[in-house]
């Protein structure tokens, strides 16, 4: 799959802005926060969202129709990703509003922002891990590191040991994604035969183009120029995301000025594996132009 | 609107015939030429008479060989590839917006123009790449089954039809009920075997593809049969050969 920057940027930055809020919220409901650093915690986390959202939007190709994308939530998980996220926005604001009047907080209001953020991150995942036609996305592990690299990039500001255990998570979840979409059996249903309606192991070839330019089918989804480089960068986002970020933690405990830095490496991190995410995905219709 | 309805009354759909179709790439250019015609239609092209143009197309024609097991050798065919209209069609239920549709008294599958976003997911959730993005108008595109010629009141009956089926020389494409046991493509089907494509993905496409019928060892001369022929000339090239043999 063609991985669009738009797209990469959006699931990076609006995941870890929830991220940031969820773990926001479950701290303002175990009391274990200050007032004034939900305030400022939640405008961050605002900040990402709307970053990344907005990001998103640069996606569409007919933008003036993007506000119709939260009619069909009953069938669409890309709808109830818009109402979601807009919802759970909503909430953030009114409670960065209230604590920064009152100088207080609902404790409730924090379980709230906590689930309802993780929702939204379950379904910017469940956008990919819907579609059959990407078999190394559809299956359980997409979501869960979706939740876990939002939960783990939030969790660095605001944690610090109990950070490491969700980056550890995060590390064990991304090799396990790679390691199934290395597996030869994600394909173990498709092939040219099945898309041609012949059974799995007849031997076809294309012998000559349907078309003589690439199209929007080979632009979108045919996309093979990251293979050749997949593993070293898959060391790149491994050592950036996790290695590095839990030894600087380990080394600086509590210490603020080195957590933001250790988020910008960790975003690098990041970058490149939904990169990976998008590049290395192979969408069933490649096999019409194999 | 992204619900799929259950279509008890007709299924319209084609039939494609691979053992006829030639790959002439009719039906490819006359799709292109009927659904760019008339009031607000578009299937835009970019450098159209330049260097690297790239178009919208509902309909491509693919090329395969394929080994024949029983005489070893290869074996072409041509592959039309379009919208299958699929019972479950996964493009329809993951919109967003509610342009893309089923209709309920046909089955067929639409894109309603004024409310896509050209977000391009549908196109990621067809198994069978149907669904192209206009890079111009930016709404997605994809075959309508020709809805506006198959209920036309002003054409003459017999062109009521997809243009894709009247175009086709060869006669490989059928258009028809497939609800209907009793319809001229629901008889081939279970004449001939049709087919689905990629039937794992759960989609249940409507079109069918019949495929190419596989050449016997007794029917077909085999290459290497033609070329040992020739060696055993008769007349004047026979003494010729037989002559040359001798040094």
């Amino acid at each position: 799959m063609h991985p669009a920057p738009s797209i990469i940027l959006f699931t990076v930055l609006s995941g870890f802005g929830f991220g940031l809020i969820s773990i926001v919220g479950l701290l303002q409901f175990l009391s274990q926060i200050s007032a004034g650093d939900i305030v400022i915690f939640s405008v961050i986390g605002l900040f990402f969202s709307i970053i990344g959202l907005i990001s998103s939007f640069f996606h569409l190709a007919n933008k003036k129709n993007a506000i119709k994308s939260m009619s069909q939530w009953p069938t669409s998980w890309l709808s109830r990703e818009a109402i979601s996220s807009i919802f759970c926005l909503s909430i953030v604001v009114g409670n960065i509003g209230w604590v920064f009047v009152q100088n207080r907080y609902i404790n409730e209001v924090g379980i709230i922002l906590f689930l309802l953020s993780l929702f939204t991150i379950f379904t910017t995942s469940m956008i990919y891990a819907q579609l059959k036609t990407v078999p190394s996305w559809n299956n359980m592990l997409t979501p869960a590191l979706f939740i876990f690299t939002a939960l783990a990039g939030g969790s660095i500001l605001l944690l610090d040991y109990a950070s490491l255990v969700l980056l550890l998570i995060f590390a064990v979840l991304q090799v396990l994604f790679w390691y199934i979409a290395d597996q030869s059996f994600i394909y173990k249903e498709t092939s040219v035969g099945t898309a041609l309606g012949f059974s799995k192991n007849e031997d076809i070839r294309a012998f000559d183009v349907a078309h003589t330019n690439r199209n929007y089918l080979l632009n979108e989804m045919v996309y093979k120029v990251a293979r050749k480089h997949a593993i070293k960068i898959r060391y790149i986002s491994f050592f950036a995301a996790f290695v590095l970020p839990m030894l600087l933690i380990l080394m600086f405990p509590s210490n603020f000025s080195v957590s933001v830095f250790v988020i910008g490496i960790h975003f690098v991190g990041i970058y490149f594996s939904r990169w990976l995410f998008f590049a290395e995905a192979k969408h069933s219709v490649s096999f019409y132009y194999n | 609107m992204t619900k799929l309805p259950k279509c008890e009354d007709k299924k319209l759909g084609l039939l494609i015939d691979l053992d006829t179709c030639v790959g002439c790439h009719g039906c490819v250019v006359s799709c292109k030429e009927w659904n760019s015609s008339g009031d607000e239609k578009q299937l835009s092209d970019i450098n159209s008479h330049q260097k690297d143009p790239v178009g919208t197309f509902l309909n491509r024609v693919h090329s395969y060989e394929r080994e024949n097991s029983s005489t070893n050798e290869a074996e072409t065919f041509y592959f039309p590839r379009s919208c299958l209209h699929c019972e479950d069609a996964p493009c329809v239920t993951v919109c967003p917006t509610g342009a893309s549709y089923k209709r309920e008294e046909d089955g067929i599958v639409l894109v309603n123009e004024d409310d896509c976003m050209g977000c391009g997911l549908c196109a990621w959730a067809c198994p069978y790449g149907a669904r192209e993005l206009d890079l111009v108008s930016g709404v997605m595109k994809k075959c309508t089954l020709c809805v506006d010629r198959i209920y036309s009141e002003e054409l003459p009956p017999e062109d009521r039809v997809p243009v894709c089926v009247k175009s086709c020389p060869t006669g490989a494409r059928a258009f028809g009920d497939f609800n209907d046991p009793n319809s001229d493509v629901s008889k081939k089907v279970r004449e001939r075997g049709g087919v689905d494509l990629m039937p794992e993905m759960q989609t249940k496409p409507v079109n069918k593809y019949l495929l190419p019928r596989i050449k016997s060892k007794d029917a077909v001369s085999s290459v290497g049969s033609v070329v040992e022929e020739e060696t055993d000339a008769t007349g004047l090239l026979g003494w010729v050969d037989r002559a040359l043999s001798k040094f």
